[in-house]
Order: C-alpha cells, then structure tokens, then sequence
C-alpha cells in the first residue's frame, strides 16, 4: 500500500490536481468550453456550507442511461474531483437524500420505480436531470419506450446537458440547482 | 498435410462438408456471401439439429440468432443462427425460414444453452416461438405488455394500453428455510438498474434470477428508416463504456456492405481509440474490485488511473468516452507526431501507475481473500453458455476477436491472448490486470509504426438486399452488428448483441454455491453493462 501513497505523500494529494497536465502548444481538438472545476467547486461549498449546513446529499437515479453518465457521476468522488471536500456526497438510498441526480430518458418499463423513488425522497428535494437523455429525451425522445426525459415524470429543477456531461459541468450545474433552491426557499411564505 | 490437421486449421470446411453428408436431406442451398461469411439455408424444424452439430462437433462458437419480419415480402420470418469458426477467421451463418401465419420452430436453446436469451427475446420482439426452450419466460417484454406486442414486427403500432409497470414471475424456490432476496431494479449505488432474485438458505445461495430488460429503449426500431450517420449516433450511444466498440462496430458493418477498404492510419488510429477504451473500461471494473474488498486505497488508484485515460482521450481525440471519433470509412480524428510522442510518455506514466496498483492489491491477503475461489464459473459452462471476453479467458477459453477475426490494426501488431484457468474472481481480476499491459504495449506499437496518408475513405452508396455484419473485441467481449438497408440507403434492420448479453447467464451460473455477501463482489468481477443488453 505504501507504494500507492508514495507519490500523494510525496506531492500532496491529488484533489484539485490537474489529472494531465497537457503540454502547451500541443494541438488540442474542438471541444466545448471546459469550465475550472476549482472555481465552481470552491463556489459550491460556500453554497452547500450556506444553505445545507455544510452537507449536500445526493442520489443517482439511473432511468435508462448508455451508463455514461453514471461514468461521470461517479468520476465526481474520484481523488482529483473529490466533491466531497465541496460537501456533496452520493448516498445509497433516497431517503437520505436532498436531491436526485436522474439520468436516461425515463424508460416506460422504469417509469414507476422512479416514480416510488421520488416518493422515498424527503420533501423538499432537488431534482436535476444529468446528460442529454435525461434533459429531453436526446437521441431517443423518438422512441416509444422512453418518456423522453426526466420532466415528463417528475418535476426537474434544473438540466445540465451533455452526452454524457464533464465533471467539472455537473458541479456548475450542481450550484446552479443551488441557487433556484434558494429562490424556491425565499418564495415560501 | 492430414485431414486433422486440415480439420483443425479449418472448421468451417469441415462444418460444410458435416452439413452436406448429415443433412443431405435437408440442406437446401449453400452460398458464399462474403469472403468471411458462409451461409447454408436450412429447413426451421432442421435448425437447431444443425445448430447443435455445428457447435457440439465441427467446432463452432455460437454468436447470436435473431428474427426478421419479411412478411411484406415473403411472407415469412427469417432466422439468422451464426457461429464463429475460431481459429479460422470465418463465420458460418444457419438461415431458416419460418412462416409468417404459424412462426414456431424448435428452440435451439433446447439444445445450445448459449442460445437461450437471445431466443427468449427474439420471441419477446418478433413474436417468433421457439418450441421446447428450458427457459420459456419472456427477456425484456415485462408481463404487462399485451401478448400480442411485438415491437420488431414491421406493421407494429403501439397498443392503445400498455401496462408498463413491471409484474413478472420468478421461478418459486421452495424448502425448509429458505428465503428470497430481491435487489433492484434501483440499486444503492451509481449502477444501471436490473432486477435480481437471490433464493438462499442462510448465506448460502441456491439460485440467482436475473431480470433485465428496464433499460429497454426499443433502440433497434428506432433506427428502422434511419440514414447511416442518425444510425451510427444510436449505435454509440447504445452504451458508455462501451461506446467506441459499438461505434467501430456499426462503421465496419456498413464497411462490408460497401467494399470499401480503410486507409492504414484510420485503421490504425481507430485501434489507439478502442485499446484506449478497454483500458479506461478494465481499471473501472478493477477499482470496482478493489472496493468491493474494502481495499480502498487501491480502488483510489485505479480511480486515479481511469481518470488519467479520460482525459488522455479528451485531450488527443476531444472527447472522455470517445464519441464521435469513429466515422464509416474510417475516423474524424487525426493526431499529428508531438501528440503521439506526448500520449507515448503518458502511456509509460500509466504503465508504472496501474502496475504498482496491481501489485499492491493483489499482495494484500484482505483482497485475496475476497477474491480466490469465489463465483467460479467453469471451462464447460463457460463454454456452454457462450461466454466472451475477460470473463471466458480467465475460465481458460482463449477467445479473442482481434486475433480470431482480426480487424482494425491488430494483424500488424504483437499481442498475446492473456488467459487464467481458475475462473474465480482473481482470475477475472487478473487477466484485466494484464491486459491493460498489453493494450498500452499495443498503443506503444502504433505510435511506432504509425502509417501516413488520409484517415477516412469514402463509401459510395449502400447495397439493399444484402447485409453487413462485424464483431469486435469490446472491453467485456465479443460484440456484434448485423445491418441491413433499403433501396432508399435507410436502415431497414438492424441486430446487436452485445458482450453483456452473452455474458449475464453465466453471473447467475457463478453465484450458484457462493454465499449472498459474495454477490456484489461476483457481479463486479464480470462487471457488465445493463444498457447494451437491454438496447
């Protein structure tokens, strides 16, 4: 084990590390923008410390996904993004959630699971469709075995698109879905 | 040279040759169609007696059956039965009619284990029965669909009512003491969803149900009338980790029908991208090892690692799981000599990165202890269910498409087929292990032998009538596209059966005398998807 520790003992750990540091001048393919984690990251803390006592919980609710972007959410909790150290976790069971984390279209043969997940979820919670599928049904709303998207089953706060989304975009969309949190909070009478 | 010898370097003549002498009575036409595909028509009450001979006696690996609706036409459904003829680089293709007013014939799952879930669903989406299967239960229709819906069907309209909501039947296990576990569909994790039945005396497991079929987005009819280019964006979103393979999957299809060959350097470059996909897959499922044995700061490393080949392919191909990089006739993306000489030096950093982990986690006595003797799936099951990939090699079968039917740049390249004989979850653990070796030896080898000119080769129009198929080595095993369109270039059908497919029959074999606690650690170690079985 000491072999593995050897380099973060050496180097200090690895969250908010560059993963790669990519030589500059090295040409590099169209992509879209790629926002700094870090920054985004270090907004979402002071929003989770805020608004949810320090503790954002969350649980992934796979509703038909390709499982990319369960690839990515779970690339969140890996040593470089370590979201944990913003305060947000993924939790095992809705019921100790704040919030779902809804991908794939919603498939008509998950429709009520996801429906009885929603149910198990305290109110109020967050949810927030992840990846294009999600967000509007993406490359089969066509398809009669989906519901072409998280919105026509639940009520989604906020969509953050992709196919399936970065890392460093789940976290921008995650204090996006922060901020209506806090309008809903200030709208309640 | 002896006959043995002849029989041994080429089954599928010898196959051929059985057919004939067999089933002289029966075989009504034999038929080259491409110079890898034989074709043999037979009767469908004849079917699974030569599917059966195929496999058990002339060597054949039976890859998948399914039915078209060709009613319109011909007034019949059309079965496809294929077998690979490893170690020949040839695939002998049973075609069968059945009639479109009374479709039944016998099962072939009667017969070949191997066929069963894709006879089950053949069933499920053409409404073609297979007669006498052991296992008559339906794979992705859940009970609520009308016994009349068959989505695969060409004059299939979607019924008025339609109970989705999931009611099925599990086969009751009965005795003093025992008791069902259910688990799922929605699991407690960042996992796809399946539904699974653990029937068990105390910890020990007596039986494991396994039901898919949730993440069922009807995605082979949803490419019915699609051009190449709409059908190639469903065919790499039918899964995540796997989606280069079914990306290259699609596009060698399509590459078939046209005869068009792909330059060198996009042959070349499309095996960087899917070497670089099996690596990101193989350190997701190792860390998922690694976890399920409470070793967390292995699983951390290979996370670590994983992480490092994301980006490694976003910064040299622009995207994290590699969409959009494969194109038929070739790739989208070229990389110039600076980037092949920086992606060499990350190889190396990767290399000693995931070889320390390696060694680590499997010099921790916690980890073996976890992983030795548990969910062993034997070379005969292995064999008799039709297992591919990581998981049939570490059950001693030495299967492997890229040196069976070799494609991409592999025929130019050294590699060995790793193999363990064990078949338990170090095995599995293992053989990964030493494939990301190979495959960054691979990558190494195409940065040195990089061939130049264009990347993509045009293709001229498609062929109606006649088909594509191609398999690839995807990061659980063999995957397969069967492609066919119409006058207008539309896709009029396609087929897919994926590495995850042929697999979960043998997870349930795995569990069977391994105790509950095991499951997770049984499941991760074949580590397969949901979504490009369910399609």
């Amino acid at each position: 084990m000491i072999e593995i520790l050897k380099d973060p003992l050496r180097t200090g750990p690895l969250s908010g590390r560059a993963p790669l540091v990519v030589p500059t001048g090295l040409p590099r393919p169209v992509r879209e923008h790629v926002g700094d984690l870090e920054v985004t990251g270090e907004a979402l803390r002071e929003a989770v410390q805020r608004l949810f006592g320090g503790s954002l919980r969350l649980r992934v609710l796979g509703a038909g996904s390709c499982n990319a972007c369960e690839g990515e959410l779970a690339a969140l909790l890996n040593p470089f993004h370590d979201v944990q150290r913003f305060g947000v976790d993924l939790v095992a069971s809705p019921r100790h959630a704040d919030g779902l984390l809804v991908t794939g279209p919603v498939t008509r043969h998950l429709e009520e699971a996801v429906l009885r997940t929603d149910d198990a979820t305290p109110r109020p919670r967050l949810v927030i469709a992840i990846g294009d599928c999600a967000c509007d049904g993406g490359f089969c709303r066509d398809s009669f075995a989906t519901r072409g998207g998280a919105a026509n089953v639940l009520a989604v706060d906020v969509r953050i698109p992709g196919c399936p989304p970065r890392p460093s975009a789940i976290v921008e969309g995650l204090l996006t879905a922060i901020g209506r949190a806090t309008v809903r909070a200030a709208a309640r009478p | 040279m002896s006959f043995e010898v002849d029989d041994v370097m080429f089954p599928l003549d010898r196959a051929l040759r059985g057919i004939r002498e067999r089933f002289a009575d029966a075989v009504i036409d034999a038929d080259r169609i491409s110079l890898r595909e034989r074709t043999v028509v037979v009767p469908s009450d004849r079917l699974a007696e030569v599917a059966a001979a195929v496999a058990n006696e002339w060597g054949g690996l039976f890859l998948q059956v399914f039915a078209l609706d060709e009613r319109e036409a011909h007034g019949r459904f059309r079965l496809h039965t294929s077998f690979s003829m490893a170690p020949e680089d040839a695939v002998l293709t049973l075609i069968a009619a059945v009639p479109g007013d009374a479709p039944r014939y016998p099962a072939i799952g009667a017969r070949l284990p191997a066929a069963v879930w894709c006879e089950r669903e053949l069933r499920d989406l053409t409404g073609v029965v297979p007669e006498g299967l052991p296992d008559p239960r339906p794979l992705i229709a859940h009970d609520g669909w009308p016994a009349d819906m068959h989505p695969l069907r060409k004059d299939f309209t979607l019924p008025a009512s339609v109970s989705w909501a999931p009611r099925f039947r599990v086969p009751p296990v009965e005795g003093e003491g025992v008791f069902e576990i259910p688990v799922g569909p929605i699991h407690a994790g960042t996992i796809e969803p399946g539904h699974f039945r653990i029937a068990s005396t105390g910890e020990s497991v007596l039986a494991l149900d396994v039901r898919l079929g949730w993440s069922w987005r009807a995605l082979e009819k949803l490419a019915e009338g699609a051009t190449s280019q709409r059908g190639l964006e469903i065919a790499e979103r039918l899964c995540g980790s796997c989606a280069f393979s079914h990306a290259l999957a699609w596009c060698r299809a399509i590459e078939e029908l046209s005869g068009a060959p792909v330059p060198p350097r996009g042959r070349a470059l499309r095996t960087v991208a899917a070497e670089l996909e099996r690596i990101t897959s193989h350190l997701g499922d190792l860390a998922g090892l690694a976890n399920d044995c409470a070793y967390v700061v292995g699983a951390a490393s290979f996370q670590r690692w994983k992480e490092v080949v994301h980006e490694l392919a976003d910064a040299l191909f622009g995207h994290r799981w590699l969409r959009g990089v494969c194109v038929p006739g070739g790739v989208r993306v070229d990389l110039d000599d600076t980037q092949q000489q920086w992606m060499r030096q990350v190889v190396g950093e990767i290399r000693a990165g995931v070889s320390t982990t390696v060694a680590s986690t499997l010099a921790n006595d916690a980890v073996l202890d976890r992983l030795v003797g548990t969910g062993v799936l034997s070379p005969e099951a292995a064999r008799d269910l039709g297992t591919t990939g990581p998981a049939a090699r570490a059950s001693g079968l030495t299967l492997d498409v890229r040196r069976d039917h070799a494609y991409g740049f592999y025929k130019e390249l050294d590699f060995q087929v790793v193999h363990r004989t064990a078949g338990d979850a170090r095995a599995r653990f293992e053989v990964r292990a030493d494939e990301i070796q190979e495959s960054l030896n691979l990558i190494e080898q195409l940065v040195h032998r990089m061939p130049g000119g264009p990347l993509v080769q045009h293709l001229g129009p498609l062929p109606s009538g006649t088909w594509g198929f191609a398999m690839v080595e995807s990061p659980r095993g063999l995957s397969s596209h069967w492609l066919r369109f119409d006058e207008r270039g539309r896709v009029s059908d396609w087929r897919v059966r994926s590495a995850s497919h042929a697999l979960w029959p043998a997870v349930a074999q795995a569990m069977q005398g391994d105790i509950v606690p095991d499951f997770p650690l049984v499941n991760k170690s074949f580590n397969l998807c949901y979504a490009c079985c369910d399609k």
